[in-house]
């Protein structure tokens, strides 16, 4: 099992409501900025998007790193805690 | 290939079918990465449902046969009826055409191949010059070649411990070698300090 950081735990562990897209795992202040510019400004958009790639964590993956500059770690990353996220509560 | 830009969400949606790539909707979110998709696969030239193999590798196997089979004779006969430029030469153009033609012309040359073994290989330079026979040999090079593509490239990077790693240890353990042989004392030097 691969190690998950606490904002990853914190993330996937209840519904995110309103919370912002900088609550996602690896988005952090810089990135989050970058696709609030974008209009994706709260992490439910970014679910959003997710969603409309089929969930498709790869695809999500090039996705993101395209809009925001992010690389693949950060990516991957986010990608992961939304498909966990999806998998408790969608 | 037309501008991918110009193309409706429904020519997008296609075209990410044919290429086998499994997408959602196209929407405004979604279509630059669905763009560079495609513009990737069109890069890798990977095939779509729609292209079918080009007819070289078509016929790959019967062409191996047939160009082994066929050189032989061909060899052996251009070998022998180099003087005899007439014959040679209707020979050729039907070489360039149909597999059912270059059999024909193989059977009525029965010549036994063996006598022109050792001049066949000496001569296959100047007989393959000729763009024919250098399609048939690239006919049958690239069709292999891009199926082995595909198996050889994973397995190429897979060592747990660089190569690099593996020299120097192993030229670390060779001096270290040369150094305790160098220092052995003999005999003769020992029966010297007594």
């Amino acid at each position: 099992m691969s190690t998950t950081s606490q904002k990853h735990r914190d993330f996937v562990g209840e519904p995110m409501g309103d919370k912002s897209v900088m609550a996602l795992s690896g988005i952090g202040g810089i990135l989050g900025k970058k696709l609030e510019e974008q209009g994706f400004d709260k992490a439910y958009v970014v679910l959003g998007q997710f969603l409309l790639l089929k969930k498709d964590t790869e695809m999500f993956t090039d996705w993101l790193k395209d809009v925001s500059g992010a690389n693949s770690r950060q990516a991957g990353s986010c990608a992961q805690c939304l498909k966990e996220w999806c998998d408790a509560f969608l | 290939m037309a501008l991918l830009s110009r193309k409706t969400a429904q020519e997008i949606s296609e075209l990410l079918d044919e290429y086998g790539i499994k997408h959602g909707p196209v929407v405004d979110s979604t279509r630059g990465l669905y763009e560079k998709k495609i513009k990737e696969a069109m890069g890798k030239g990977k095939r779509t449902k729609y292209e079918p193999l080009p007819d070289k590798t078509f016929y790959r196997e019967e062409e191996d046969e047939v160009t082994y089979v066929y050189r032989t004779p061909v060899r052996s006969e251009g070998a022998g009826d180099y003087r005899d430029s007439g014959s040679y030469m209707s020979s050729r153009p039907n070489w360039n055409e149909r597999e059912f033609q270059q059999e024909m012309s193989y059977s009525t040359y029965a010549r036994p191949r063996s006598e022109y073994r050792g001049r066949e290989y000496v001569e296959e330079p100047y007989l393959y010059d000729k763009t024919s026979s250098y399609r048939n040999s690239s006919l049958t090079s690239t069709p292999i070649k891009s199926g082995q593509d595909a198996p050889k490239a994973p397995q190429s990077k897979s060592r747990l411990i660089p190569l690099w790693v593996q020299f120097m240890f192993f030229l670390a353990v060779a001096v270290f070698l040369y150094i305790v042989f160098s220092s052995m004392e003999t005999n003769e030097s020992l029966e010297g300090i007594e």
